[in-house]
């Protein structure tokens, strides 16, 4: 039986991913940070899946997993996630995301060099692009902390891959939604406030994005360390929609009009990165993988998923 | 009444601290230098200037010590040459080289900007942030694209340079600088190595200085092992760099900056030019090493100063040759 460790297992796509991979067999080893961490998004899994706890603040934690179960391969999901919030934070954000997961390919160097290592990465790593869609080779030129980092610990995963021979492969993921994306997310945060028919505060109306569905995502990582040689992929829809896109969807699928509800309240909006596409036509050509769920169809399961919460 | 600028240099007592620091001094600054805490106070290369300059204890791996310097002087100008920058050791401890090269800047700029927002920042990026780019010569523009964990950290502190630029609206600039040498360079670079070994071999030393393998410099053969031979660099004289560093500091507006000489040469050049200025013949005492070869390589790539030039008005003046044969006279000296 194969074995898998995720490193941050009780976020929206460490849940996915530990389901994904209970499917298809494998003994799943999950960390969270400490006990008592929110795990809502796991409980239906916890008896069938190992959990330990490890911090990317404590170097022993991390390599004592690695001397105990030498996993065959191993996801970093774990992150200080919040680009907005990293301007505050911008120390605590290059400790966690920048250097958490060099702790982690430094560990598997030393106790489990066969380990394969995915790392995800993020559409951010750009910044503002000069063209329409973003590929594999788009320069990388971050413009908020916690992007500077996921770039950090990009070109890190790449070293240990070319010069020291580590299976590493990061995952260039552009937007990925579900019904566990934490509530400050704004497709959720809309989702949320449809459910419970309150008025909703946004920045703004615009700011096209890359959305795809988290679920299919997880099954992109599984497949990139399938792969004969470690590659870097970008996993994403390659269409963009407006937050008033996002907006018009949900409030439709229970019969009302957002503007009914949406109240603008652009003085808080937050620095934006510039509205690229992800261009997966990489992955789709080598390991078959494509997104599946449209727009439509991601926006109103979040809806009936928030619905059947709030009843 | 109009006191001293003051400034605040991190990472006092490498070569291009101590230079700046003489600099800064003649301009009429109060300096204030940062060493990391050690029992031994010796330190050669800022020897000459104790008495001038204040010195205080401070590690970019601990933000209080960084944060007590910081308030205490309430420093104008803030020069971050610190790094862990030896390259094989960023090999072997990648945590050590992020904490320190990648986030120690990080860790200086927050206490700028929570208590001298004011005060302009120098970052020393290298030109390592560039990896294996394909280009002839790199100006400011040129993608970010490193390739060994040494760059990558210095790329990381280069792209927060401008997030606290663009951002935070702090007064902070990123010199990328290529290769840059002197006698005060540690004997790990290639440049230092090759012209000590010249003095060591010219000047038969008996008690050599160690190798970065923790070797003697020359071996019982009188050969100096090195690593590839055939790579480049386009190497500048330390002196005139530091310059460059306090003329981004005096612009009206924050810039990122190319600082190098346009030009690269090969290890093999550097060796030839050193023996040669003593009358020895390189080859008779050189000799390639794999333990000495690294695991990535960087291509050739020149460092364009034209932005610097224009800016500025700052362009490198000691040639290559002059720079080497400068750097053999004072191990000559050195190593008797």
């Amino acid at each position: 039986m194969p074995s898998a460790l995720i490193i941050g297992v009780a976020s929206q796509d460490g849940s996915y991913l530990a389901e994904f991979l209970l499917s298809k067999k494998y003994s799943v080893i999950g960390t969270t940070r400490k006990t008592g961490d929110d795990v809502a998004n796991i409980v239906h899994i916890t008896s069938r899946i190992t959990l330990e706890t490890a911090d990317f603040l404590d170097e022993v934690s991390m390599e004592n997993l690695f001397k105990k179960y030498q996993p065959d391969e191993v996801y970093n999901l774990a992150a200080f996630s919040a680009p907005v919030a990293s301007w505050e934070k911008s120390h605590l954000t290059g400790q966690i995301t920048g250097l958490g997961p060099v702790m982690v390919l430094d560990a598997i160097r030393k106790h489990s060099p066969r380990s394969k290592f995915f790392q995800a990465s993020s559409r951010e790593i750009f910044g503002t692009v000069n063209s329409k869609t973003a590929t594999e080779n788009t320069p990388v030129h971050p413009e908020n902390p916690y992007a500077a980092a996921k770039a950090y610990a990009h070109f890190m995963t790449q070293v240990y891959r070319d010069s020291l021979g580590i299976f590493a492969c990061a995952g260039i993921l552009f937007n990925h939604e579900s019904p566990r994306r934490p509530s400050q997310f704004v497709t959720r945060k809309i989702t949320t406030a449809v459910a419970s028919k309150s008025k909703l505060h946004l920045w703004d109306l615009g700011s096209p994005r890359d959305r795809g569905y988290a679920k299919e995502y997880v099954e992109a990582m599984w497949l990139m360390l399938q792969n004969k040689t470690p590659k870097d992929y970008i996993i994403a829809t390659n269409t963009l929609h407006t937050i008033a896109d996002i907006c018009q969807v949900a409030y439709s699928r229970v019969g009302l009009n957002y503007k009914d509800y949406v109240v603008l309240d652009p003085s808080s909006a937050p620095p934006s990165t510039d509205s690229v596409r992800g261009d997966y036509s990489l992955i789709q050509k080598d390991l078959g993988w494509s997104p599946k769920t449209s727009f439509k169809e991601l926006i109103e399961l979040m809806v009936d998923a928030d619905l059947k919460n709030s009843s | 009444m109009s006191s001293a600028p003051k400034a605040l240099i991190v990472g006092v007592t490498s070569q291009d601290g101590s230079y700046l620091a003489e600099l800064l001094l003649d301009k009429g600054y109060q300096v204030i230098g940062t060493i990391r805490r050690n029992t031994s106070f010796f330190k050669e290369n800022i020897a000459h200037l104790y008495g001038k300059l204040k010195i205080e204890a401070s590690d970019l791996i601990d933000y209080e010590s960084i944060e007590y310097v910081v308030r205490k002087y309430q420093p104008d100008e803030v020069y971050n040459i610190a790094s862990q920058s030896v390259p094989a050791d960023a090999w072997t401890h990648p945590m050590y080289t992020g904490e320190v090269t990648a986030l120690g800047p990080v860790r200086v700029m927050e206490a700028v900007r929570k208590f001298v927002p004011h005060a302009k920042f120098y970052q020393a990026t290298s030109r390592e942030i560039y990896g294996n780019i394909q280009a002839v010569s790199a100006t400011e523009s040129t993608q970010i694209d490193a390739n060994n964990p040494y760059g990558i950290s210095k790329a990381y502190a280069h792209m927060m340079v401008r997030c606290y630029r663009e951002s935070y609206g702090l007064f902070a600039c990123g010199g990328i600088l290529f290769n840059h040498e002197s006698p005060r360079r540690s004997l790990h670079f290639v440049t230092r190595k090759v012209t000590a070994a010249v003095a060591c071999i010219k000047n038969k030393v008996t008690n050599l200085p160690l190798n970065e393998a923790g070797e003697p410099l020359v071996d019982d053969a009188g050969k100096v092992h090195m690593g590839n031979l055939d790579v480049t660099r386009d190497w500048g004289y330390a002196k005139e760099y530091v310059e460059a560093m306090w003329l981004m500091l005096q612009q009206k507006a924050p810039k990122d900056y190319v600082i190098g000489t346009n030009t690269s040469h090969t290890v093999r050049e550097l060796c030839r030019v050193a023996f040669s200025h003593v009358g020895l013949n390189w080859e008779d005492h050189v000799i390639a090493d794999p333990k000495f070869l690294r695991p990535t390589e960087i291509k050739d790539l020149k460092g364009d100063f034209s932005l610097a030039k224009k800016d500025l008005g700052w362009e490198p003046k000691t040639s290559f040759a002059d720079l080497i044969k400068l750097m053999v006279d004072a191990d000559l000296k050195r190593f008797k």
